[in-house]
């Protein structure tokens, strides 16, 4: 049967069909007077046309009424549904993707203000109440209109969580009537933003895996605010959908992002300890980025920084340019080892949800690190000398740092992972299980640093410790090599990374006095930067001096010179030295220190020590803290985790367990709104175009939707209408013609 | 000359017919002055006057002994004379009146037309010393003047031709009866008409005028919306004579109008033709002189 996208359209606007008629009336009635002597000719001609004539002009008429219903009708979009589609045969069916992303809580738009389902509370509108407002007066409408229609909704979080499962639906698929509208609105009531950056997109490919298509005709309805990050960046989505509309499932978006009014948005982007090492009572750098995603730049913005909880005086930014960022760092010390956690938090603007981000710090008594010395004469004279010195010069400037000395031999048989760092000074060779443990360390996320020097063997490291690319070290080595002195140029060349970042810059008197005799050479042709590595520093001959490269989950850094001042000058006195080796103590030690920032819908893990730990892990989440309790399971590994699947909300996430002697233990976890959801900017029907091409959709704004818009299903008749229009036209035109009712050229004169 | 001959007589249209000369087809009663010609030349005795010769006179009625005394060409006039006795039959009927919305004060209307064109003639007539009669028609002879042949005769034809008259419906055949009823000797009558009404009548009307003698011209008086139609939008015609009314968009009827109207002036044609009567078509645009001109060289040509 036939419907109509815009069915008042018709009721209002086929009386205009009549408009002809009364045109026809009218003219009657305002005709010309004219006294006329030969009417004998007149009335003869009109005996003689009478019929023609009235036939000629009922036919117009005809016409014309029949042009303005037929464009009336196409402009009411009308469709026409497949056999019993409507009148109790099969059903109707439309699916609501609703949108719960982060972004949805934008606020920005005209300050309407809506009040909660909870009570009186009234807040401005956000994208998501539009959308949950659109959804209620689609239902309505359905449950209003005639036939069997069904209805289910599901919000896109719920969706695309359960991907390998059949799709949750916060509406169920159900037949739409007065009677269980109610359990719809309650539903819909029910439902809110998300903390979870799944947007429309990945919801449609989640929900397409399980989509029923069957005769029934079907209306996927995508209810979101289609930013751009979502929509324009993901392959698998457009053949998703050219896959449904193969199916034959009508797509209609409906796009509730209002246009922005007034400031825009702002992000806190990132929120990390920036260097140092965590040990209580020291120092610790933490830099905090924002991001400013308004046309206009910020002013003066305020960023509230929060210890453990505890206020501290907060930042202020002056200027972020628009479209830009602004990163300030900024220190903080915890006095007390165990889990801390960071709290940064911007005023309050469109979208709220982005404007807070937590970290967690795991602070240490003290940061064990193992010097392993290949001087014969024990580590108080040369390579560990100078390294101990520099990573903890004392009481005066505490680092936290406890330097523990081993020979090589005792590689085999310590345990490697008390250390949070693993320095081997000129070591000129280890046995086979000292290599096996230093591997196995660096592997599980340990930091290794290597100082090569006189008692290097070439041999050895390239067969034993680098293998080909297989082994720890990460460059092959070819031999010492000298260093002529140049007095003009320095000899070391900081590159482009984090560890050398203070010393980087013109001309750094510092590094200047630095001179490097002899230092080993890395074998011709070997790239030091192939597989993940990476220069620290270089020689002034192009050559490098320092050189990490990834190892499993750890980090190996590879300095070709002694660290006493045997091949060269740099410890002698000189502040740089220091400084370079803290930072590179923190920068291989951050693969085990580092707590990973979690995104929300990242699952909290907590691997816990078989045999010390109970099972039973209580998870503390915010924002109420309700607690959720997770038995932990075997991991595979032969150890034990506990797993909290989903996060749903931001903020800190606390694990509290016991040990089997009875002890408490407590882990943090900070987990994030992810930040690219605070960019709010649209995709647009443009982009959507190109983005989704071959995709046969019909995008709107929420505000732009009319009544009737639930009869949308079944192919449309508006362009057939539009073409018989032309038709009809066509064919009025000829006739009009024919009845002489169009202006002529003057004719010769009868006599 | 009086304000209404004023306004019938158009200086332009009178200057341009004084040229022209009015021949008679045929030989009618009556002694023939000028260019006329007659079957009773020479009979009348008493004479009247003289005149001055103009060109085209007959050189037999040169007074040469006057030249002879006075060096002058002047020409004998009898007051028995018999010339060309001219009926000039101008039709008053309502459907006369007729002036479209697009020609108000553009174009006269038929009977305006038709009185100036009647005078013209009365005025040409009498100048080459004709007699002049005239006489209004419309189901009936409403008004006329009897013919005379004095100069002041066309100030009474004028007279005749403003006197304001109530216009009622045509019949052709009683009022064309009345005419020849009226006119005692046989002479030119000329008939000024739309001719709209019952064909019947009218040829019936003319074959009496013929009947009697008369020579029988017909000057057809149309508007030119007659004859083109022009008439666009939603228009109620009515009847000026007929009491009907017709209302319909007039391009729908303009065809079978043309045909009609077309056939009527072809089955004009042919009576006209049939009777050996003198017939021209005038549209009310065009100019009354330019009319006349055509109407007296056609005269003319078919006579010689």
């Amino acid at each position: 049967m036939p419907t109509f996208d815009f069915a008042p359209l018709v009721w209002w606007g086929l009386p205009l069909a009549a408009v002809p008629l009364v045109i026809h009336l009218l003219n009657r009635l305002r005709q010309r007077r004219v006294r006329w002597a030969a009417m004998e000719f007149l009335l003869s001609s009109q005996r003689r046309y009478r019929t023609q004539v009235l036939l000629r002009q009922i036919l117009l008429l005809a016409l014309r009424m029949a042009a303005v219903a037929v464009v009336v009708m196409a402009l009411a979009q009308p469709r026409w549904q497949a056999v019993g589609g409507g009148l109790g045969g099969g059903a109707v069916r439309h699916v609501v993707v609703l949108d719960d992303s982060v972004s949805m809580g934008d606020r920005s738009g005209p300050a309407t203000v809506v009040t909660d389902a909870s009570g009186g509370d009234t807040r401005p509108a956000t994208a998501f109440d539009r959308a949950r407002r659109f959804v209620t007066r689609l239902a309505a409408d359905l449950a209003a209109g005639s036939g069997r229609r069904e209805l289910c909704v599901g919000l896109s979080s719920h969706l695309a969580a359960a991907s390998d499962q059949p799709p949750v639906w916060i509406v169920p698929s159900q037949e739409m009537t007065p009677s269980t509208m109610q359990a719809v609105r309650d539903a819909l009531a029910g439902a809110a933003v998300s903390s979870g950056a799944t947007g429309g997109a990945e919801a449609v490919k989640a929900a397409a895996r399980g989509f029923r298509t069957d005769a029934d005709p079907t209306t996927l309805w995508i209810v979101g605010d289609f930013r751009s990050r979502d929509w324009l960046s993901d392959d698998g989505l457009a053949s998703a959908l050219r896959a449904l509309a193969a199916d034959g499932v009508t797509l209609r978006f409906i796009d509730c992002a209002a246009a922005p009014v007034g400031a825009g948005n702002l992000t806190l982007e990132r929120l990390e300890v920036a260097g140092g090492v965590p040990a209580s009572g020291v120092l610790m750098p933490v830099e905090v980025e924002v991001r400013n995603d308004a046309t206009t730049p910020a002013e003066n913005v305020l960023v509230e920084i929060r210890e453990d909880g505890a206020s501290r005086p907060g930042l202020r930014i002056d200027s972020i340019p628009a479209g830009g960022t602004a990163t300030r760092r900024f220190d903080v010390r915890f006095s007390s080892a165990g889990h801390h956690a960071i709290e940064a938090a911007l005023p309050g603007d469109v979208l709220p949800a982005d404007d807070a981000r937590w970290a967690v710090v795991d602070v240490r008594e003290r940061v064990e690190v193992l010097i392993v010395d290949g001087d014969p004469q024990g580590p108080a004279h040369g390579d560990g000398f100078y390294v101990t010195h520099a990573l903890a010069p004392g009481a005066a400037a505490a680092t936290g740092i406890r330097p523990r000395f081993a020979p090589p031999s005792a590689l085999a048989t310590l345990d490697l992972s008390r250390f949070d760092g693993v320095w081997l000074l000129d070591v000129e060779r280890l046995d086979a299980l000292a290599v096996t443990a230093i591997e196995a360390y660096a592997r599980a996320g340990g930091g290794v640093v290597f100082f090569c020097g006189p008692r290097t063997r070439a041999d050895f490291v390239n067969e034993r410790l680098h293998r080909g690319g297989e082994g720890l070290f990460p460059v092959p080595l070819a031999g010492p090599v000298d260093l002529l002195p140049d007095a003009d140029l320095p000899d070391l060349v900081p590159e482009d990374h984090p560890v050398v970042a203070v010393l980087a810059g013109q001309r750094n008197p510092l590094l200047d006095a630095v001179r490097v005799e002899r230092s080993w050479a890395v074998t011709r042709g070997h790239d030091p930067t192939a597989a993940g590595g990476r220069r620290l520093l270089s020689l002034r001959t192009g050559q490098p001096l320092a050189v990490e490269r990834p190892y499993g989950a750890g980090m190996v850094v590879a300095v070709l010179t002694t660290a006493a001042p045997t091949w060269n000058n740099w410890s002698r006195g000189n502040p740089s030295w220091v400084v370079v080796m803290l930072e590179l103590e923190s920068h291989v030690a951050r693969g085990r220190r580092a707590i990973a920032t979690l995104t929300v819908g990242d699952p909290v893990t907590i691997p816990l020590e078989p045999g010390s730990d109970e099972i039973d892990v209580d998870f503390l989440v915010p924002p109420s803290r309700a607690v959720v309790r997770h038995t932990a399971m075997p991991d595979g590994t032969g150890g034990l985790t506990a797993r909290l699947d989903v996060t749903t909300t931001p903020g800190l996430h606390e694990a509290r367990w016991r040990r089997l002697d009875g002890t408490e233990r407590q882990r943090l976890a900070a987990v994030n709104v992810d930040p690219a959801e605070g960019r709010l900017e649209r995709a647009g029907r443009d982009r959507l175009d190109r983005g989704l091409v071959g995709v046969p959709f019909r995008s709107e704004p929420v505000e732009a939707v009319d009544a009737g818009m639930a009869d949308t299903t079944g192919s449309s008749w508006a362009i057939p209408l539009l073409a018989v229009v032309v038709v009809v036209l066509l064919v009025e035109q000829a006739v009009a013609y024919a009845a002489g009712y169009h202006p002529v050229a003057p004719r010769p004169r009868a006599a | 000359m009086t304000r209404g001959s004023r306004r019938s007589l158009h200086p332009d249209t009178i200057a341009r017919i004084r040229r022209l000369e009015l021949r008679a087809r045929e030989i009618v009663e009556g002694v023939l002055a000028g260019l006329h010609q007659s079957p009773f030349r020479g009979q009348s005795v008493e004479f009247l006057q003289h005149r001055e010769y103009v060109r085209g006179d007959d050189l037999r009625r040169v007074d040469w002994k006057v030249w002879g005394r006075q060096d002058r060409y002047t020409v004998k006039e009898f007051e028995e004379e018999s010339n060309l006795r001219l009926t000039l039959l101008v039709d008053g009927s309502a459907s006369m009146d007729y002036a479209g919305d697009a020609a108000a004060g553009v174009r006269p209307t038929k009977f305006e037309l038709a009185a100036t064109l009647a005078a013209s003639l009365a005025w040409l007539a009498l100048s080459h010393g004709d007699s002049v009669g005239c006489a209004v028609f419309d189901d009936g002879i409403t008004a006329s003047v009897p013919a005379r042949t004095r100069r002041s005769q066309v100030t009474s034809v004028c007279d005749l031709l403003e006197t304001p008259r109530q216009a009622g419906p045509g019949d052709m055949h009683r009022a064309l009866r009345a005419a020849a009823e009226m006119l005692p000797k046989r002479g030119l009558v000329i008939v000024l008409s739309d001719l709209l009404g019952d064909r019947a009548g009218l040829s019936q009307g003319l074959k009496l005028l013929r009947a009697r003698g008369h020579d029988v011209a017909v000057l057809h008086l149309l508007d030119d919306d007659e004859i083109d139609f022009p008439f666009e939008g939603a228009t109620r015609f009515e009847g000026l004579e007929l009491p009907a009314h017709v209302a319909c968009n007039p391009r729908a009827l303009r065809e079978g109008y043309l045909a009609a109207i077309n056939e009527f002036l072809v089955d004009v044609r042919r009576l006209t033709a049939t009777l050996r009567c003198d017939y021209a078509l005038i549209r009310t645009g065009e100019s009354p002189s330019a009319a006349i001109v055509r109407f007296l060289s056609r005269r003319s040509s078919a006579a010689s």
